[in-house]
């Protein structure tokens, strides 16, 4: 069934046709309409290092704005409190005096206390029910004066003089009121000149942020120049580039490594994929070419049945030759990409080794070998059962295609606490170090081995399928009694869970 | 610019009687209250010593030169320095 197209946009107007290795945008560069050419301010608000700056610079702003909260509860509210305090205190005295000694007598404290006020600060009103002044330097109540009302801030006219004032009105019991307050202007002036330099200091505190922001985004861009710069030639086409490392140790610098060691791996993968592709060519070049060769020779020999029918018969034999080839370069990918592992299942793996050890004891058999067997009752794991049949079939014909003919071949299992490793051990010429660490590759053959018949696929296959199992695949020397042919042990071991 | 408006702000907020209109009045002190002061200044134990006479007599003499406010701040220091503060 063909799934239904995916809802994409289409754009309303074509496209132009992009090269193929077309450099990418710059990183400043955000979206934008087309054919809009960003100005200096766009691309300094679309940096994501202005964009970093400026969330620092808002989270130092509210910083500040806290701090300044604290700094004005500490001193021009401290002050407020003080004033409101010194007021209350000084009425509650009053009301106190009143009570002991009403009217005259709380005239006389106030006229006392006027009389001491050096500063000019302090007001009092002594006023009686219907309102008239008994006592004090205030002309009467507030404007605006209301009964439920306690505390007063308000403008004030002494001597002329503009000013503030904050005032209390206490009730006395027989209706008349006492009025208690003092000039506040000069605090006033004091906050005024508090407030003057806070709001100073906050210009001043934006004006860094943004300078500080746009410092960011230029450092932040000249530390990732390098990567862009990589990032643009290796868009280009040329993997070569790796970015260059300063030697600090720094986020920047751990990207940069990151990179490099991302790009080898691109690198390595390519000349892998190149490789395979090289040998796939040249491994099957020769049987196609045999097979051309064939069916070309029973062409002229079309006139001679048998001839003919040999010749086919050789030809086919060939092609499956090659069909085998791809279907084992398929399994291999098949069993690396994981897609197998869906069928794991507990299986035992001594009758799994009893399958190949009979398979393979007839081949050795028949060249004159003799074939070692060892391995407990049973080897119970998890996994692929056509799989690992497949594994141990392909390390025995290796290893009854190079041991020589009345020579010996091993193969023994054993169960560890928590693992199974299994040994398969022959007389050939053996690998060198070097070939062992590329024996794994697809097609890779060694140069004792040319002379042998294969494709190179075999412990390409071994490797994929004991990875796909967990496991770990490793050389050891085999048990040959010449020089030149050492044998050669190939061990792996899979886990049991 | 950006301080030069805030600080317009916080000058704008801090002045609101930019069209001034007490709502609140003092009695102006005038050569009486003066006068109600020198009385409760000799009034005093401390008021006939030195330096408080002089501040005193001072204070008197610069309200009758009509500087009421000044006179009357010279008198009340006497009273403060009469009464040991």
């Amino acid at each position: 069934m063909t799934p239904p197209p995916h809802p994409r946009p289409q754009p309303a107007t074509p496209r132009p046709a992009t090269p193929p290795l077309a450099v990418p945008p710059p990183l400043s560069s955000g979206p934008r309409r087309r054919g809009q050419h960003p100005g200096p301010l766009w691309r300094l608000l679309s940096s994501t290092g202005f964009r970093f700056a400026l969330l620092f610079a808002v989270l130092f702003l509210l910083a500040g704005l806290a701090f300044t909260g604290v700094l004005w509860w500490g001193t021009a509210g401290a002050l407020d409190r003080q004033v409101d305090a010194a007021i209350r205190a000084d009425a509650m005295a009053l009301a106190e005096r009143w009570r002991d000694a009403g009217d005259p007598a709380v005239a006389d404290a106030i006229n006392e206390r006027l009389a001491l006020d050096a500063e000019n600060q302090t007001l009092y009103l002594l006023a009686a029910p219907s309102g008239q002044r008994l006592a004090g330097n205030l002309e009467g109540l507030p404007q605006g004066f209301a009964p439920e009302v306690q505390w007063y801030g308000m403008s004030l006219e002494r001597d002329g003089i503009p000013g503030e004032a904050r005032l209390f009105v206490l009730p006395l019991p027989d209706g008349s009121r006492l009025a208690v307050g003092r000039d506040v202007e000069e605090k006033l002036r004091l906050r005024e000149l508090l407030t003057e330099g806070l709001a100073w200091s906050a210009g001043v505190a934006l004006l860094f942020a943004f300078a500080g922001a746009a410092l960011l985004r230029r450092a932040l861009e000249r530390r990732l120049a390098p990567v862009t710069a990589t990032a643009a030639l290796i868009a280009g086409g040329d993997l070569t580039p790796r970015v260059p490392l300063s030697g600090r140790d720094d986020e920047f610098e751990a990207l940069g490594r990151s990179m490099n060691a991302m790009l080898d791996r691109i690198a390595h993968l390519m000349e892998g994929v190149r490789g395979v592709s090289d040998a796939i060519a040249h491994d099957l070049r020769t049987p196609i070419a045999r097979a051309r060769n064939r069916l070309e020779e029973a062409l002229a020999e079309a006139n001679d049945p048998v001839a003919l029918q040999g010749a086919l018969e050789r030809g086919i034999a060939d092609l499956d030759n090659v069909t085998r080839v791809f279907q084992a370069v398929l399994r291999i990918a098949e069993v690396e990409a994981g897609a197998r592992r869906a069928a794991f299942a507990p299986v035992d793996l001594v009758p799994l080794l009893e399958d190949a050890a009979e398979l393979y004891g007839a081949t050795a058999e028949e060249r004159g070998q003799t074939l070692t067997t060892s391995w407990p009752d049973s080897l119970p794991l998890t996994g692929d059962r056509d799989l690992l049949l497949q594994a141990l079939a392909n390390l025995l014909d290796n290893a009854v295609k190079f041991t020589p003919e009345g020579g010996s071949i091993g193969l023994s299992a054993a169960l560890a606490e928590d693992a199974v490793t299994v040994r398969v051990s022959d007389q050939g010429p053996g690998l060198s170090t070097e070939d062992r660490a590329r024996v794994g590759e697809r097609f890779f053959r060694a140069d004792t081995a040319r002379a042998t018949p294969g494709s190179g696929l075999g412990l390409s296959l071994v490797r994929a399928v004991v990875q796909l199992h967990g496991g770990t695949l490793w050389f050891e020397e085999g048990h040959g009694q010449e020089a030149t042919r050492p044998g050669l042990a190939v061990c792996f071991r899979l886990p049991l869970a | 610019m950006l301080p030069r408006f805030l600080l317009a702000l916080s000058v704008l907020s801090f002045h609101p009687r930019l069209a001034f209109s007490a709502e609140l009045r003092t009695v102006p002190q005038d050569l009486r209250y003066c006068q109600e002061l020198a009385e409760r200044l000799a009034a005093q134990p401390g008021g006939s010593k030195e330096p408080a006479r002089s501040l005193g007599e001072e204070g008197l003499q610069l309200c009758n030169a009509g500087n009421v406010r000044t006179g009357v701040a010279r008198l009340r220091r006497a009273m403060r320095v009469a009464q040991g503060r």
